[in-house]
Formats: structure tokens, C-alpha cells, sequence
């Protein structure tokens, strides 16, 4: 919201004696609670602009466009070049002297075509007030040669942006931030009093008809006749448009003005054009049409208010008026609408159309009803003294009152309790006056009684507690360190090896991305997850900002394969990227009610070179065993005595044979493979992929890391190579498991140190060389016992597998 | 010299036996020749500066034909009286010149050793054979640095759930369907009540139901609101802080938060708090920091004001405290909560959100 200080000076009694200069001002402000976003020095920007008068002009002897005038300037006569035609002798013009900025430009004497200019008369554009740059501004009479122009247009003011927090509808105006200032300055609040006794309901020539008082408790209402149809003066044009508010016509910017003052949303409707003398506010119908100022039509409901004539809905109640009844250039009389609508039901409807105003936003936060006449009264002070209207005629008061005023009493002890702070009662007690909340100090309480424009935020001590620390001031308050006997901070063990496992992923590195949550219908289909029951039962988002976003993942692959593409698109080809996030999954049953689950994953994807050509290596191609590599290497670090398996599977995001389940002590704990090449071809991805995910939750709640100490023994242990040819189906750990098997507890290690395949054996076979490890921890193994168990091997391979020792 | 002087010496006592061993004065004469010839071999020890002529002076002072192996190799022919004084003598002499030379050279041995390894000089700068360290995402590292800070002042983690019921996001936080405060957050909805949560804050309700005070947690976490633009992604990180205990008050509130502040910017830097709403803390502050950028006197970084707003917090509203069972009148407590992205800016001055979630290598690599 926009304010300017000159206006909010206008209700503070003798501002200017208090010397606040405009960046205190706005300090206050802030520190209070309403936040001073920006502070823009209008005034500034028309430096050595002022009021001036053609007092003669002729055209300019070498150029037909052009004028030669002879411009007042109140200290001299200033011959200025111009090249607009819309003026005449003895017209009031804004003149830009040399050294006043104007477009950007600043303004010096030179010569234009052979004559000198001393400056220059400016447009509308010219100055910023409209885009209107046919010809320069004329003035009325009323404006004094010499003048400076933003002083007598009302644009030597300093304009503030603020951030008006959702509990102070209150402060949704000039009038409110006034009293705010007044509080925390202690100078005087003044605003203009109205009687309005004598005029309320004094007749029943309108009648304002309210459905539900729920919905709509107070209406007001009032007619002006033949209206004076004048152009809006300047100064109030201005200050509509430093607040960022169009000028339309008197009567619209009026509106708009009271608005800004007091926080009180009106309407103005061409009472003409209304069916008869009376308002309806009312539910609109299913489907009720009505075409709004904005030109759009909407189409609305039965939970939406609308104001209404007899005949049809002229405003969607609290959010904009409709088009048939606006105020128009013949508009002769007005009906002026000040009425208090239901703040939830206004929420709920502006969200419901898509349509958020400077009304509406008001109205969600629960305005004050007491606001209407007063806003009505305003209108009516300013409108006569622009056009001498006169303070007349019956004001129309629909108003179901309702309890508005409260008293809260307040415990000293409570005070100290929150804010850790005696504050001495008297002082509270001074605050509370600053606020207008009537007190009286009774033993160590307070007793206070809410005033109605607080009356929907000051509900309980607490808040008077906050209104006592953000008067007193955030800044007096002292750091107390808190005690922290009996308590020591921690991770748990989850927390402790999530975080290392990440460390260790970076250590061999890896590095670490983050991703969205969200994926698409486009990438479910592309990586077939809709048909894994694994990966499908995505959660959908009702209301997704794209269609990218419209499930959430099911798996971390596509986000690391897009990561994967993205880089290499930078030419970073040689990529280790790792992600730990949640996935989300539907839960089987189809109750709406419960939450998904959420898994915490651990998604590992390689591609590239593995290793660098260098000047001491040579370049290497990631592959599958470096990936594995990468989950023995965590494996081993949290799993001791344990089994991991890699079993073939048939995930489709894979390709059909590198494509493994990941079992841990015959727990699947996650997936492993080569990324299916025509996904990664369609990804634009020239390189194969490998990935990698793991149920970190199942991981880290599995791990098995008993550690108990076992004796060193000395005995000396006893190595032997054995080599075996066997058919190439046959895999390495069922070789393993078979030699461990026969191998009894003297086999310590098994280690598969060669794979070999060519000439010097049988087509389809290979040749599996294995270092076994023997070791008695209690003497000296005999060559002799390892001989035996050698050859017991040997045999059993050879039946299992039919291996051949390889010579 | 000395062996002239001794082969004359030697003619002499064969010729004239008998006669020497009468005249003991002779025993300080080959005494005085073995201790000069000590002194000799120590002077051309000295002077040695290879193994070869450590060769030399081990020939002529231990060979077969020098001063002691001459003396020793004839001392059968002294008499038997002089014989054990020479013998000893002798020995003696023998025995350090030997020592000293394996010394001497174990020494020249070391010093030619240590030139041969000169030679093998390599070039130092060649780059090292490869272990590349990667990078954590620079949001888990704040988050690290953050929970370290507070684990430091006896915090403890906590987490949540992403996918919130409407209950726990707004509801029990004192913001009913109606209320203004919702119209802040844009929220992505799964089903009526179901919806991805807006903040961290739910998990201080759950956690509270679970756990009774003393209650110091800090909650890290994703959230998400309906918001894409260059200043909003649909997603972002949030920590949020709880403290519910007897006799929490503001005043510990502005020590925590000025502690985290002080830790994570630096202790030249000024904090500020300043009055905001939030439904569910009362009273409410948003927490700035000066600006670093022109030291507190307005920038464009920070808007004119020389302040950069870090965080939200506030005293628990008690309200809150009834949703969870507890007695307003007997615990007070404070809550806090700031985005990780917006801290990572400030401390990094990176000036791009959408950095955060393009998981370019290059912004990772850096952090
Ligand atoms: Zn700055």
C-alpha cells in the first residue's frame, strides 16, 4: 500500500513542529510493525520546474513548427522555443528550467534553430502525470506565476510503500497509519468530526434490502443529485497517482481517494441507471452473469454476494461494480455505496473468480463496520469543498449492530512472563492511551476496554502483550541466554548417518543436486513407471502450476537423467551427481483422507569418462562395476558380516540385462543398472548412463555394525591361485558362494583377481582366476590341509559347473 | 716419517733387546709413537672427503704393514715384561682407529647415498593422479552449518512429513480456512484437506503432540508454495525453530536468534528486530541483519534501508498449546523460521534463485 506523508500529515495536529524527517519517519513506522518497503522523494523529481505565464510568443523565424515565446517565469521573462501549437497568449504553463530533469533530460539554455531557449513548457507525459503528449499542460488562472509546479500541484510530497500486515486492516489507510504515528510519537491525532445524527434514515425514498446479515452487516448509502460534472483537481489527481491510482473522473477518483483516507472500500453507481429505488444485497443466483467495470464477464454462484437493483446484479458485493450502472460523462445523479462486507465470504469469492481489488483486498481482513458513515461523510467534506455540493440531504443505514466493543484485563505478571521484562504499569498504561484503548489500572491489572477499529485483532491479553512490546520497542528488550541444564543437543542415529553417507558420496566425488518434487505425465509414460508397480501411484496436485509439475516423483531418476542432460548441454560430460530426497507414493488403499507415503532416497547416477586421460593414465569409460563400486564402498562402511546381492531384474527404465535389485541380507533395499539407451537417446544423451537408488530409510534402519573386538592372531596364513574355465553364463557369485562353501572356516578370502577370454580357451567359456585365503587363528595351517580342501573344491566345482582347472 | 722412525726403531730393538728392556725410559718413547701416530691418523681422517681415501688412510693405519700391525705382529720379540703394556697399548689405538673409520665411513657412505638420490629429481608440479573431491549441495551444507549452531545451544532435529493434512499447516497454527493470512500462502493441494505444506511450522504441532517440554528443536525441510516466478520457486527449504519450556520469554528468543545470526554472518554484524504478524506467534518479529554490502548506510542490495531481513519468529502463541494439550499458563516458548535459499543468498551474495534448483556442476562446484 502507498501513502504519502503530506496526507498523513494532514491528520497529525502540528507535525511539523516535531522536525521528523521523512527516514525517521518511516523508521518508526517499521519498527512498529508496518514495514516501510520504499521511500520516494516526489518532490525531488520537478526541481526547477515551476509556474509560468506566456506573456507573448511569436513564430520562430527559421522553422514553421516551431514558436518563439516570452515566458513569465515571476523573476523574469525567459525566451523559450516550443513546438507545440495548443496554447495562446496569457495561458498558465508548467515551465522546466534549466537544471530540472524532465524525461530523463535535463534541461539546459541553448540555441535551437538560432534562437536561444531558456528552458522548457511540459506535457502531461512530460511530467509523468498521464501519457497525454498532445501539446503542453495549460493551468487555470487559479495558480501563481513563479510558483514551484510540485508545490502547487500537491507533488512536493515524499510517498511511502507499505507492507501492512494482515491483522491491522485497521492501518489500510491513511487515517490508520496517522493514528499509528500518533501512538508512537505521542503527537496528537486529528481527524474532522461529522454529526450525522440528524440525518440517518430521516427518510425512505431508498430502500437498502440486506438477505443476510452474516454476510453483509452494514450497508450506507447516499444520493447526490445533479452532480457538477468538473475535472478532478490536480492535486487530488496526484495524489491518486502516487499511490498508483488511475485518475477516471471526479466522482470514480473520489471514491478511490476515501478509500485511500480511510481504509473504507465505496462504490459510486449512476442511480439512474439503477431499475428502481432500491438495493438488494443478496446471494447471487447459479449461474448469474454480470459484466464487471473491467469488461470481463463473470459467471457467478450461490455463495457469492452481489448487490442488486429488482431486476439484476450491478456488483459483485466487495470486489468490483458491474458495467451497466458505472459512473459515466452523463452521469447527472449518484448512489455512493459504504458497506461492511463478511471478510471470509469476500476472500473465498475473489479467489473463487480470480479477481483480487483494492476493495476486495480490504474486506478479507475484516474492516471495521463503524467505517461506512464516517467514509460517507468524508466523501460528501471533500466533494463540497471541490465542487460546493453543500453537507446535505438523508443518509440510508442498513446496520445490524453487533457487539464491537471488548474489555480484556490484562495481568502485569503475564507481561513479565512473555516478554521477560518488568515494565513498569504506568508505562503500559500510557501506551494504551496512545492506542485510544481506554485503561485503568486496578492493583497489578490492567483493565482495558478495545476500540471498535481494533476490535478484530485485540481478542485476548496476549495481544495486548504484543501491543505493549511493539510500542515499547523490540530494541529495549535484552538478550537472555537460556539455561541448558538437562538437555544436550544431538542428531539421532538416522539423522547422524544420512548426513555421512552424504559426506562419503561427496569424498569420492560425487556431487550433490537437489531437484523439484514434482514430475510429469510426460516423463511417468517416457520411463514406463506407470507400468512398475514400484514407481506408480503418483500423488497428484489438484492445482500444479504446469503440467510439469502436476505428480510428485515416484523415483529421483528422471530428475538426475535431466541433470545429467542439462550439463552436458554445458559441455560437462564426465558427471557423478548424486540426490537424497523424499519420494511420494500413494498409499494402496484409495482413502483420501491419508497422507502418502514418503520415503527418503538415495539416487546415484554416473556417466562420462571415469577416469581422465591424463599424463599418467589413460582415459576410462564409466561403467557398471564403477557404480557398484560406489555401493560396496557405502555398504561396507555400514554393513558388517552381511550379504549383498545383486539380482537380475526386468525394471523397463533399464536395459534389459545390466538391471539389478540391490539385496542386502535378503532385504531389497534399492535398484542398479544401465540406464535403458533409448531413454537415453531420446534425452539427447550420446553417453550411457548408470543409476543407481537406494531406500535410505531401509538402509540406514538396517545397518548392522556391531562391533566387538577380535583377538590379532600371528599364525601365518597360506595364499593359493586357482584358475578355472567355465561356460559364460555362469556367474561369479555363485563361483564364490560354491568355493566358500567347501572352503570351511580355515577359507578367510576369496578374491577374484583375472576374467579371461580368448584363444588359449574354448569358444564361450572363461577362464575365472580366484586368490584363496587360508588361515587358522589358533597354529600353523600344513600345507597339506590346504591341499585337501583345494581339491575338494576343485571337484565340487567341477560338478556344480562343470569347471576345468586351466593349465 | 714415523715409518722410517719405527723401522729403525724395530732394527734397533731386535739388535739390541736385551738392552732396551734395561732402559725403561724406551716404554714413553713407543708410547709417544702410538700416541702420535693417533694423532696423525686423526688429522688425515679429518681431511678424508671420499671413500677412497678413507681407503688409503685405513691401509696405512690398520694395513699390514702399518705403525700397530708392525708393533702388534712383533710383540713376541719385546720382552715379556713390556709385552702386556705395549700389547695393550697398541690394541687400544687399534681398536678406535677402526671405529673411527667405519664411522667416518658410514658417514662419506651417507653423504654419497644422498648424492645418487639427488639425482633422481622429479617434477613436483605435475598434477597429482586423481581423487576429485565432489561438492554437497551448498542448501544441505547451510543446513549442516545451521543444525551445528544449534545442536551447539541444545537443539535437536526434527522432521515431518512434505504431503500435510490441513489440520497441521494451517488449522492447529491458528489459521482457520477463513483467515487473511491464508491468502499469503499459495498452496498446492492433493486433495480438501491434503496439500503439499507451506512451511516447516506443521512439524511444531507434530512434535509437541509427541513430546512434552522441555522442547528445543530445529526442523529443516522442504516446502512448497504456488509460486514460480524470478523470485519464487515452487519449492524451497525452510528451517524452523521451536523452544517451549517454563519461563521461555522474549528475551530468550533474542538471544537465540542473535547467537545463530552472529555465528552464521559474523559477529561485525548488527540484528534487528522488528514487529510482524504471523497467526501462530504473538508477539511476532521479523529478524534483520545489517547490510554487509554498504555496512548499514542503504544500498541497492538492501533496498535503501541497510537492513536484509533473515527470518521470522515470535513467542508460541498460546492458542497453540491448547491444540496440543499443554498449559498456557505454565510453558511459554518461541518459534522461528527462515528460507535456506535466502540465507545461502545473503552469505554467498548469490543473486539468481533459480540457480538453486538448475543443478548447473558449475554454481555446485563452487560451494
Ligand atoms: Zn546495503
Amino acid at each position: 500500500m502507498k501513502v504519502t506523508l503530506n496526507w498523513i500529515k494532514e491528520f497529525l495536529d502540528d507535525y511539523n513542529q516535531n522536525k521528523i524527517s521523512p527516514g525517521d519517519f518511516a523508521d518508526i513506522l517499521t519498527m512498529s510493525g508496518t514495514e516501510v518497503k520504499k521511500i520516494e522523494n516526489i518532490g525531488s523529481k520537478y526541481e526547477n520546474i515551476i509556474i509560468g505565464k506566456i506573456v507573448d510568443f511569436i513564430n520562430h523565424p527559421s522553422a514553421d513548427k516551431l514558436s518563439l515565446c516570452k515566458v513569465d517565469t515571476g523573476t523574469r521573462i525567459a525566451s523559450i522555443v516550443c513546438g507545440a501549437k495548443n496554447f495562446k497568449k496569457g495561458d498558465i504553463v508548467v515551465t522546466a528550467l534549466p537544471g530540472a530533469v524532465v524525461n530523463g533530460m535535463t534541461i539546459r539554455e541553448n540555441k535551437i534553430r538560432g534562437q536561444i531557449s531558456e528552458g522548457m513548457m511540459c506535457s502531461e507525459m512530460e511530467l509523468g502525470l498521464s501519457s497525454d503528449s498532445e501539446g503542453i499542460m495549460i493551468l487555470d488562472e487559479s495558480f501563481r506565476v513563479g510558483e514551484s509546479f510540485s508545490k502547487s500541484v500537491g507533488l512536493d510530497d515524499i510517498v511511502l510503500e507499505l507492507e501492512v500486515t494482515p491483522n491491522r486492516p485497521d492501518c489500510l489507510g491513511v487515517i490508520g497509519i496517522a493514528r499509528e504515528i500518533s501512538a508512537l510519537t505521542g503527537i496528537e491525532f486529528k481527524i474532522p468530526e461529522y454529526d450525522f445524527d440528524k440525518r440517518l434514515n430521516i427518510d425512505s425514498n431508498f430502500i437498502i434490502e440486506i438477505e443476510d446479515y452474516n454476510l453483509c452487516p452494514r450497508y450506507t448509502a447516499k444520493i447526490f443529485e445533479n452532480i457538477t460534472n468538473i475535472q478532478t483537481p490536480l492535486w487530488l489527481r496526484n495524489r491518486l497517482l502516487m499511490c498508483d491510482i488511475r485518475s477516471i473522473s471526479l466522482i470514480v477518483d473520489l471514491t478511490n481517494y476515501i478509500m485511500l483516507e480511510t481504509g473504507q472500500p465505496l462504490h459510486a453507481f449512476d442511480k439512474d441507471l439503477l431499475y428502481s429505488n432500491k438495493i438488494v444485497v443478496r446471494r447471487a443466483k447459479e449461474d448469474e452473469k454480470i459484466k464487471l467495470i473491467d469488461d470481463s464477464t463473470r459467471i457467478l454462484d450461490n455463495d457469492m454476494l452481489v448487490i442488486a437493483d429488482e431486476k439484476k446484479a450491478v456488483a459483485i458485493a466487495g470486489i468490483m461494480g458491474g458495467k451497466d450502472t458505472e459512473i459515466n460523462p452523463d452521469t447527472k445523479n449518484i448512489l455512493l455505496e459504504a458497506a461492511n462486507f463478511n471478510g471470509p465470504s469476500i476472500m473465498r469469492t475473489s479467489k473463487k473468480i480470480g479477481l483480487r481489488s483494492e476493495a476486495s483486498n480490504r474486506f478479507e481482513k475484516k474492516i471495521d463496520p463503524l467505517l461506512t458513515l464516517y467514509a460517507v461523510g468524508r466523501f460528501e467534506d471533500v466533494l463540497n469543498k471541490i465542487t460546493g455540493y453543500g453537507i446535505k440531504g438523508c443518509i440510508y443505514d442498513n446496520y445490524k449492530k453487533t457487539e464491537r466493543q471488548r474489555n480484556i484485563v490484562l495481568r502485569t505478571d503475564r507481561v513479565k512472563q512473555i516478554l521477560g521484562k518488568d515494565i513498569d504499569k504506568n508505562t503500559i498504561s500510557r501506551i494504551f492511551t496512545g492506542l485510544k484503548i481506554e485503561n485503568r489500572i486496578r492493583d497489578k491489572n490492567i483493565e482495558t476496554i478495545i476500540p471498535s477499529w481494533r476490535y478484530e485483532d485485540l481478542e485476548r491479553e496476549i495481544d495486548l502483550v504484543e501491543e505493549i512490546a511493539r510500542i515499547y520497542g523490540y530494541d529495549k528488550f535484552d538478550s537472555i541466554p537460556t539455561t541448558v541444564t538437562g538437555r544436550r543437543g544431538k542428531y539421532t542415529g538416522y539423522q547422524k548417518a544420512v548426513r555421512e553417507i552424504r559426506q562419503s558420496l561427496c569424498d569420492i566425488g560425487l556431487n550433490e543436486v537437489i531437484n523439484y518434487s514434482f514430475c510429469s505425465i510426460d516423463t511417468i509414460k517416457k520411463f514406463r513407471l506407470d507400468l512398475e508397480k514400484e514407481y506408480s501411484d503418483n500423488v497428484e496436485i489438484l492445482n500444479p502450476i504446469n503440467e510439469d509439475f502436476r505428480y510428485l516423483r515416484t523415483t529421483l531418476l528422471p530428475s538426475l537423467l535431466k541433470n545429467v542432460r542439462d550439463n552436458i548441454n554445458h559441455n560437462i560430460k564426465d558427471i557423478g551427481i548424486f540426490e537424497i530426497s523424499k519420494i511420494f507414493k500413494k498409499r494402496s488403499d484409495e482413502d483420501n483422507d491419508t497422507l502418502p507415503l514418503e520415503i527418503n532416497k538415495i539416487g546415484v547416477m554416473l556417466t562420462g569418462k571415469r577416469v581422465q586421460k591424463s599424463w599418467s593414465e589413460e582415459e576410462r569409460n564409466t561403467d557398471f562395476y564403477d557404480l557398484k563400486g560406489i555401493l560396496e564402498f557405502i555398504y561396507d562402511k555400514y554393513y558388517f558380516n552381511s550379504i549383498l546381492k545383486i539380482e537380475e531384474s526386468d525394471y523397463k527404465f533399464f536395459h534389459p540385462r545390466i538391471n539389478g535389485s540391490i539385496r542386502i541380507n535378503g532385504k531389497k533395499m534399492g535398484i542398479i543398472g544401465k540406464i535403458h539407451p533409448l531413454l537415453v537417446m531420446e534425452a539427447e544423451i550420446n553417453q550411457d548412463v548408470y543409476y543407481m537408488e537406494l531406500n535410505l530409510d531401509d538402509f540406514v534402519n538396517n545397518i548392522r555394525k556391531e562391533k566387538k573386538y577380535k583377538a590379532i592372531t600371528n599364525f601365518p596364513s597360506i595364499d593359493v591361485d586357482l584358475a578355472i574355465v567355465v561356460d559364460e553364463e555362469i556367474k561369479n557369485d555363485d563361483i564364490v558362494s560354491e568355493i566358500k562353501k567347501c572352503g570351511s572356516s580355515l577359507l578367510k578370502d576369496v578374491r577374484l583377481f583375472d576374467i579371461y577370454r580368448g584363444p588359449q580357451i574354448e569358444k564361450n567359456k572363461k577362464s575365472m582366476a580366484y586368490s584363496l585365503n587360508f588361515r587358522e587363528d589358533s597354529r600353523t595351517l600344513k600345507d597339506a590341509e590346504v591341499e585337501i580342501i583345494v581339491k575338494r573344491i576343485l571337484e565340487n566345482l567341477g560338478k556344480k559347473f562343470n569347471a576345468k582347472i586351466r593349465e | 716419517m714415523i715409518q722410517k722412525l719405527l723401522k729403525n726403531w724395530l732394527k734397533l730393538q731386535r739388535k739390541n733387546l736385551h738392552k732396551i728392556m734395561d732402559e725403561k725410559e724406551k716404554i714413553d718413547d713407543i708410547n709417544n709413537l702410538i700416541e702420535s701416530e693417533l694423532v696423525n691418523f686423526t688429522r688425515e681422517l679429518d681431511n678424508v672427503k671420499s671413500l677412497s681415501e678413507l681407503e688409503s688412510v685405513k691401509t696405512k693405519y690398520t694395513g699390514k704393514k702399518s705403525f700397530l700391525t708392525v708393533t702388534l705382529r712383533n710383540i713376541g720379540s719385546l720382552p715379556v715384561q713390556l709385552r702386556p703394556i705395549i700389547g695393550n697399548k697398541s690394541n687400544a689405538a687399534r681398536k678406535k682407529i677402526e671405529a673411527d673409520i667405519l664411522k667416518k665411513e658410514q658417514f662419506l657412505k651417507g653423504i654419497e647415498y644422498e648424492k645418487k638420490l639427488r639425482e633422481e629429481s622429479i617434477d613436483l608440479s605435475l598434477p597429482g593422479r586423481g581423487i576429485k573431491a565432489g561438492r554437497k549441495n551448498i542448501i544441505s551444507s547451510v543446513i549442516e552449518e545451521i543444525e551445528e549452531i544449534f545442536i551447539g545451544m541444545g537443539f535437536e532435529i526434527a522432521e515431518g512429513p512434505e504431503v500435510e493434512t490441513d489440520y497441521y499447516n494451517f488449522e492447529a497454527l491458528n489459521t482457520p480456512a477463513d483467515h487473511p493470512a491464508r491468502s499469503l500462502h499459495d498452496t498446492f493441494f492433493v486433495s480438501d484437506s491434503i496439500l503439499l505444506r507451506t512451511h516447516t511450522s506443521p512439524v511444531q504441532i507434530r512434535y509437541m503432540e509427541k513430546n512434552k517440554p522441555p522442547i528445543f528443536i530445529i526442523v529443516p525441510g522442504k516446502v512448497y508454495r504456488r509460486d514460480y516466478d524470478v523470485t519464487h520457486t515452487p519449492m524451497f527449504t525452510q528451517i524452523e525453530g521451536l523452544v517451549v519450556d517454563k519461563d521461555i520469554n522474549f528475551g530468550n528468543l533474542k538471544w537465540t536468534i542473535e547467537t545463530f545470526a552472529y555465528e552464521i554472518f559474523g559477529r561485525k554484524r548488527k540484528v534487528r528486530f522488528r514487529p510482524h504478524y504471523f497467526p501462530f506467534t504473538e508477539p511476532s518479529a521479523e529478524v534483520d541483519v545489517s547490510c554487509n554490502i554498504c555496512g548499514g548506510k542503504g544500498c541497492r542490495s538492501c533496498s535503501g534501508s541497510g537492513w536484509l531481513e533473515i527470518l521470522g519468529a515470535g513467542m508460541v502463541d498460546p492458542n497453540l498449546y491448547k491444540f496440543v494439550g499443554y498449559d498456557p499458563e505454565e510453558v511459554s516458548g518461541f518459534a522461528f523460521g527462515m528460507g535456506i535459499e535466502r540465507i545461502c543468498m545473503l552469505k554467498y551474495g548469490i543473486d539468481d534463485l533459480r540457480l538453486f534448483f538448475e543443478n548447473d556442476l558449475r554454481f555446485i562446484d563452487q560451494f
